[in-house]
């Protein structure tokens, strides 16, 4: 597990989604990366059921439940602010256990699919997202394998990133924030991934032309 | 008589009367003696009442001087009287004092009297024993402790002898049974070493691993049955057991896996023939009964079939580069494309018939023992992953596998390391792989070997690792040259033999894969050879030309491991000499390279000069001595 940066690739001018991919991917082969294979990162949403709500009336929380190819026996569920739990796949079978205080948000699962590549100690994934049928954006994660604290490396991801997205490097991810020296973790890719994929749901919807 | 006037004798009673008084013309008073009765007096006043009976002495004492006093009561009279005046008072009747002791004698007896009838009613007195204080202890308290202690010790010591001889009592009755055992004292001691359940009104056993973890499908059952054929009336055997046991018919006998690596490739006929030959039984305890032996070995047969099975299986649905071939009780697989490695289950049971066509005594080489082994030391292995701890879960709850994996999920284990946790070997692939191990270092040993004992100079020299892996093994090459093996220490090459690959380590730190061709490692340590005999050949020709001699036609250095000789038809000198001993010396050097590699290459010297840059290629060999084109002759001294 090493420090891993995730971010959104705009789509380009008059281009479709998939075009756009097709481009970055490119960009890797002759770069020198190899296809490694795919990836997919899923999310679903739960809301609190309003019956576990107190007299307060207050909001019900979002928890959010994400699986990840890279960690293939593993399930995390996170809210929006708070702990991110790493369990067994057994936890969706919890889940249905928990229909009484955990009720699914409606189409709202998101994901995440596209190819992977390696090239030397980078482990490059580049992904459609994909909400129902709709393509809504593109996401990229980088990670870098041998460190494993963020302050360390931020720097020479920072200049990897911008070798192949150019200007559309992103800056210092907010799971890094404060703590310094502090080990990454899995935990922190996947608020990552939470947030990218929350910011992809407000945008509007990518114009029905660049589908094809 | 007549005319002797008579003698008057005067005759006197010795008894004299006392004299009272001498008068004065010498008449004697006499004093009358006392009469009887006088003397009785004198004599009572004498008693003396106060003298106890029970004195002895006393009363002899005194008896003795009553007896005195009555012998001489005459002469000592006088003396009696002085005696009796102590105790006499004068004004007083001679009989008083005897009066009165008597007297007072009676009155201490008639108090006595008194006593004795009002105690004997014991209405108003009674006898009471007077409490005496307790006997001083005449011993010290140590030896009466002493006392104590053994007497209670003594006590102690009872018990056990008892409980000794019961014992003994017991062993020697056990001995005595042990010719007459009955069924179920035999029956007891087969339960103390394997499992028995009562069906019905059989016993039967289980001679499985499967409580051990085995997943082997055979039953493993065997069958406790009396011992009735006994005939009471003749003398009963010395090796009689009461209990036999049947085991499944398919496990008689004895069996063993064998594992041997042959050179050639077989013909494909060949490889229904099954080697079948005897293995000496191995050899039971001494005091272990006949249903024992029997069990062992029909339980070293399961596992063998076992063994078998989990092999073929493998042989099969693994798919590798040459496929093994599985033929009736044989596995063959190619680990190396000359070497053909060929796994046997040999079953042997005991009919008499085998016995004799056994004849084939087995090689030696022919049977690894070793990777045989390892092949019971593995499937022990799987049979305990499937029992272990660590595949049972904590909590109940959690899923069923190794424990690393149970925690791979809360961990986020990613693929690399949940590939690193399942192990994907078989046992067959396992066995393989040291298989090849176990072949490339025999092979490399032998290259070794063969050059050491084919070249004589330089020297190599091999120290092994007593501490390789089942993998991998290492072994430290030195080369060198003699006399100077303090200078020519560069050549140290570490060998690492792995599987399929040695890699070699220079000294220098060149890192070199050789594969597992030999011809590849030989050539190798040929060069390393060579390399090691141009440092010492250039050390060898740098010691100083101790004499030379300059003939008509011909120059003669003397130096220390040689002679030159130098045909030469002008004299030189100046540069012209410093040129002409360079060239010398380099057509030496070539030389002696040249006159070494000969030894190597016997045949062909062409390999050699294309492999060791040599300068001089036009060579003529003749024997030990050798001519260069230019005329230096080099004799070596041996």
């Amino acid at each position: 597990m090493g420090v891993t940066c995730v971010s959104q690739m705009p789509v380009a001018e008059g281009k479709s989604v998939q075009q756009t991919v097709e481009l970055l991917t490119r960009k890797l082969e002759i770069l020198g990366a190899e296809k490694q294979g795919t990836f997919c990162v899923d999310c679903e949403t739960y809301h609190t059921a309003a019956s576990t709500l107190g007299s307060q009336g207050q909001a019900g929380k979002l928890m959010y439940v994400m699986h990840n190819s890279e960690y293939p026996l593993s399930c995390f569920a996170l809210f929006e602010n708070g702990p991110c739990l790493i369990a067994d796949t057994n936890f969706d079978v919890l889940m249905v256990k928990l229909k009484g205080f955990f009720q699914s948000a409606k189409a709202s699962k998101i994901e995440t699919r596209g190819t992977r590549y390696q090239y030397c100690d980078f482990l490059v994934k580049v992904g459609t997202v994909t909400m129902g049928p709709s393509a809504r954006g593109i996401s990229v994660e980088v990670e870098y394998g041998p460190c494993v604290v963020a302050s360390d490396c931020w720097s020479l991801l920072l200049e990897f990133l911008q070798s192949f997205l150019g200007s559309h490097t992103p800056g210092a991810p907010a799971v890094f924030g404060n703590r310094h020296d502090v080990v990454y973790g899995p935990a922190d890719t996947m608020v990552q991934y939470m947030e990218l994929f929350n910011k992809i749901r407000k945008q509007q919807q990518v114009p029905v032309a660049g589908i094809r | 008589m007549s005319g002797v006037r008579a003698v008057r004798i005067s005759i006197e009673s010795a008894c004299e009367k006392q004299v009272q008084e001498v008068g004065l013309d010498g008449t004697e008073t006499y004093l009358q003696p006392l009469s009887m009765s006088q003397n009785l007096a004198r004599l009572a006043q004498r008693i003396d009442f106060s003298q106890g009976s029970g004195s002895e002495e006393e009363e002899a004492a005194g008896a003795e001087g009553d007896a005195q006093d009555w012998a001489g009561a005459g002469s000592s009279a006088d003396q009696d009287d002085e005696e009796g005046l102590v105790k006499f008072q004068p004004s007083l009747w001679p009989w008083d004092s005897v009066r009165n002791n008597l007297r007072s004698a009676l009155t201490e007896m008639c108090v006595l009297y008194d006593v004795l009838s009002i105690v004997r009613d014991k209405k108003f007195m009674t006898l009471d024993p007077v409490s005496q204080d307790a006997l001083p202890p005449k011993q010290n308290p140590q030896t009466l402790q002493l006392i104590s202690k053994k007497k209670s010790l003594a006590g102690a010591a009872q018990i056990l002898l008892k409980g000794a001889e019961r014992l003994t009592k017991s062993v020697t009755e056990n001995q005595e049974n042990k010719l007459q055992r009955d069924f179920n004292s035999e029956l007891l001691r087969l339960r103390q070493h394997w499992k028995l359940r009562k069906v019905g009104d059989k016993i039967l056993g289980d001679l499985s691993y499967r409580s051990a973890g085995s997943l082997f499908p055979h039953h493993g059952t065997f069958e406790v049955i009396k011992n009735t054929d006994i005939d009471l009336d003749k003398k009963i055997p010395e090796d009689y057991c009461p209990l036999d046991v049947q085991i499944p018919s398919d496990l008689e006998g004895s069996a063993y896996i064998k594992v041997s690596i042959q050179k050639q490739a077989p013909d494909i006929g060949d490889l229904g023939t099954v080697n079948l030959f005897k293995r000496p039984l191995p050899k039971s305890k001494p005091g272990s009964p006949h249903w024992q032996t029997k069990l062992e070995a029909a339980q070293n047969v399961l596992l063998c079939k076992e063994i078998f099975a989990q092999l073929s299986r493998e042989a099969v649905q693994i798919k590798s580069q040459i496929p093994h071939i599985v033929v009736k009780n044989q596995i063959i697989s190619q680990p190396f494309p000359s070497l053909q490695l060929s796994i046997s289950l040999c079953h042997s049971s005991n009919d008499k018939k085998s016995q004799k066509s056994a004849t084939e005594k087995p090689s030696p080489e022919d049977h690894l023992y070793v990777l045989e082994h390892n092949l019971h030391l593995l499937i022990r292995e799987f049979h305990k992953q499937t029992l272990s701890s660590i595949m049972m879960p904590h909590p109940a709850s959690a899923p069923f596998g190794h424990k690393r994996m149970r925690l791979s999920g809360p961990q986020a284990f990613d693929k690399n390391e949940i590939n690193s946790l399942q192990s994907s070997e078989g046992l067959l692939e396992k066995i393989i792989k040291q298989a090849k191990h176990i072949f490339l270092r025999s092979r490399t040993a032998a290259t070794i070997d063969s050059l050491a004992s084919r070249i004589e100079d330089p020297q190599i020299q091999a120290h092994w690792s007593n501490i390789n892996d089942v993998y991998e093994s290492s072994v430290k090459v030195l080369i060198t040259s003699q006399g100077y093996e303090q200078i020519c220490k560069s050549i140290q090459l570490q060998l690492n033999i792995g599987v399929e690959q040695i890699r070699v380590v220079h000294r220098d730190g060149r890192v070199i894969t050789l594969s597992h061709q030999e011809q590849e490692l030989q050539d190798f340590l040929l060069s390393q050879f060579v390399m090691d005999l141009k440092v010492a050949v250039r050390l060898w020709f740098s010691f100083p030309v101790t004499s030379v001699k300059i003939f008509q036609k011909v120059m003669f250095y003397k130096i220390a491991n040689g002679v030159i000789f130098v045909d030469h038809s002008k004299k030189c000198s100046g540069i012209k000499w410093k040129v002409e001993t360079l060239f010398i010396k380099w057509s030496c050097l070539c030389l002696h390279l040249a006159l070494a590699s000969y030894d190597f290459f016997q045949n062909s010297f062409q390999i050699f000069s294309r492999n060791f840059d040599l300068k001089c290629l036009q060579i003529n060999y003749k024997h030990k001595e050798a001519i260069t084109s230019k005329g230096v002759l080099f004799l070596k001294n041996n």
